[in-house]
């Protein structure tokens, strides 16, 4: 890691450089109330001072929600060809627990096989940082996911008159020395850091208590009741899914052109809240009910990935909050698994 | 943003390798065997299964599904599926013919019947309905090695006698003489003289001693807990009964998170685990 300072004055000329010389993928203000990464042509559209959160995810960028994987001919012979697409691009202004999320999806996708379409694209991203600031229903801090160490190029931090900047790279430092006019961070950088950092903390509202959520979970785990009563509103339609940075579950499908020559693979996210997704050939369904699955999505975001990775599945980002419309809350989920072991 | 197709330079885990339908077999009115040669001889020779492990199969322009192998993993040239026409894929699959192209993905699952450990120990398989196709390569490579094994034993339960899997192989087991058999059916019909109703009432009369035997087990998800009892009955060690589970898998490369029962993937740390595994796994059994 380099640790370097931009003075405030520069960063417009940073930006616009790399808005010219790059595929610049950015934040840009879709509504009131929402944010989406997209194609930057023009500073003016880059708002990196979002309030509330980017949706869909940046993950979409490396993990998009439709992706051709294979394509082939069916004639009297039959030919496979893989799809590998990617292309040098920059992801300006994604915050620490999306940078996270990202991170996690790198263990997934590399983990026991290595899945080519996924990481030709993470290889070929270009991930500067940035911090946004947490929703009220953001609870990254208890999760451990408000600060990135890894997974970005460059990672700015907006200090009084300069931006503290950290650099992960060699591709990152490449295009810091390139573009912009950067000095070596002093003590006294440090310390504005150190201070923001406290400052930036301090921000986060929401809270859970995570600790011990690991052997709790077993002890609820066959408490019908509490299930019942946390899922009673779920409608199972899979909005908590499709908002996550860390949701990585698909399907994948085989089609056929009209020409009836030419076919591919293509995944689709998938959402494990549906009722279908654990359904099987003759009829048969491993997750018929809804409390269920809900207990399954926890599982899986708060429980399995520590067996496996030794980390949560959830970055605590709050989309899935904001997203549904029953108004499932995991983070009130987490501190009600907490209470009602506790009593 | 223009996306650069850079074809055929990288290889994917979806892509699968092309192979040819070389012989259809109607074993009972609802299942189907099909042999399977790949076009290619190097992924031909390359292609290395051991009893227990699956397949993705593609039928071109219709989908994927996973399908156990059954065949013996010494014949090195073909390798053979056992298909209910149960889903799309099954149904597609049903109407093809001779000479036609499938693609392949695999052999997956780093979980299978552990056929070395098994080895100079007696061996217990327990089958119910298409269950049986999963053991079917594992009964095959013991009977191919059968001095490396003790006493063998399958019990089959099958729905009724027209269900009966692989009657011929059955037929050519009790004319070996050196494995037992028990079956029984559901629902008999007039001319059956076997056993009858759910196979695990079967388990009591095994002879084996618990320390020295293994078991593996395959058939519907509701039949595991009632094997499980009985062998606990028995005394059989939970790290001595194998047991092939079935989930839902897209991927079976353990990507698509379908077939998760909490930390394991049945596709990559499966199929086949042992009753150790996933003893206190929730929601295995």
């Amino acid at each position: 890691m380099l640790y370097k300072v931009l003075d405030k004055s520069a960063y417009r000329d940073f930006v616009k450089a790399l808005i010219s010389e790059y595929e610049f993928i950015g934040p840009k203000k879709k509504d009131r109330s929402v944010h989406d990464f997209v194609p930057i042509k023009d500073i003016s559209e880059l708002d990196t001072n979002y309030m509330r959160v980017t949706i869909p995810p940046a993950k979409k960028l490396l993990f998009p929600p439709n992706e051709k994987l294979v394509t082939y001919e069916v004639g009297r012979k039959i030919e496979v060809r893989p799809v590998i697409e990617s292309d040098e691009e920059i992801l300006f202004g994604v915050n620490a627990w999306d940078i996270n999320g990202m991170n996690f999806l790198d263990r997934v996708f590399t983990t026991d096989f290595i899945d080519e379409n996924y990481i030709s694209k993470r290889e070929k991203l270009i991930v500067i940082g940035m911090d946004s600031k947490p929703t009220e229903t953001n609870f990254s801090l208890s999760m451990g996911t408000e600060y990135a160490k890894d997974g970005f190029d460059i990672y700015l931090t907006e200090l009084k008159d300069k931006y503290f900047i950290r650099i992960a790279t060699a591709r990152g430092n490449e295009i810091v020395e390139r573009y912009a006019k950067v000095s070596d961070a002093t003590a006294e950088d440090f310390r504005g850091y150190d201070k923001y950092m406290n400052n930036y903390r301090k921000k986060f509202k929401m809270s859970v208590n995570i600790k011990n959520f690991y052997d709790d979970f077993e002890l609820i785990y066959d408490n019908e009741d509490f299930w019942k009563k946390i899922a009673k509103n779920c409608y199972s339609c899979g909005s908590c899914n499709l908002v996550c940075p860390t949701c990585f579950c698909f399907n994948i499908k085989d089609d056929i052109e009209l020409n009836l020559k030419s076919g591919s693979k293509t995944r689709e996210w998938d959402s494990c809240m549906i009722s279908e997704y654990g359904l099987v050939a003759g009829g048969h369904n491993f997750r018929p009910d809804k409390e269920n699955r809900l207990k399954q999505r926890y599982r899986c975001k708060l429980k399995t990935f520590i067996d496996k990775f030794g980390k949560y599945a959830c970055v605590g980002c709050g989309r899935c909050i904001e997203a549904c419309l029953a108004k499932i809350n995991i983070a009130e989920d987490i501190n009600s698994v907490k209470k009602e072991v506790s009593v | 943003m223009v996306l650069g197709v850079n074809a055929a330079s990288k290889n994917t885990i979806y892509a699968p390798d092309v192979a040819r339908i070389t012989r259809i077999e109607q074993i009972s009115p609802t299942e189907k065997v099909f042999k399977i040669v790949f076009d290619d001889e190097e992924i031909k020779n390359k292609f290395e299964f051991k009893p227990g492990q699956f397949v993705e199969l593609t039928v071109f322009g219709l989908g994927e599904a996973p399908f156990s192998i059954i065949s013996n993993p010494k014949n090195r040239d073909f390798f053979k599926l056992c298909v209910r026409n149960a889903g799309s894929v099954s149904r597609a699959l049903h109407n093809m013919e001779e000479g036609e192209r499938v693609g392949i993905r695999g052999p997956f699952g780093n979980g299978y019947f552990p056929y070395e450990k098994m080895k100079n120990h007696n061996v217990l398989l327990i089958a119910g309905g298409l269950g049986l196709a999963p053991l079917m390569s594992l009964i095959r490579y013991i009977l191919h090695y059968r001095e490396d094994y003790k006493e063998i034993m399958v019990i089959y339960g099958a729905v009724n006698p027209e269900s009966i899997l692989f009657k011929n192989e059955i037929q050519y087991w009790s004319n070996r003489g050196d494995i037992s058999l028990c079956l029984s059916v559901d629902n008999p019909d007039d001319k059956w003289t076997g056993e009858i109703g759910v196979c695990t009432k079967l388990i009591p009369r095994v002879k084996f001693p618990p320390d020295d035997t293994y078991a593996a087990v395959c058939g519907p998800p509701i039949m595991y807990k009632y094997v499980i009892d009985e062998l606990k009955k028995k005394k059989f060690k939970p790290e001595n009964i194998y047991l092939s589970l079935e989930r839902r898998m897209e991927c079976g490369v353990g990507k698509c998170n379908h077939c998760h029962i909490g930390d394991k993937l049945v596709c990559v740390d499966g199929p086949v685990f042992s009753l150790w595994q996933i003893k206190n796994l929730k929601e295995a059994i």
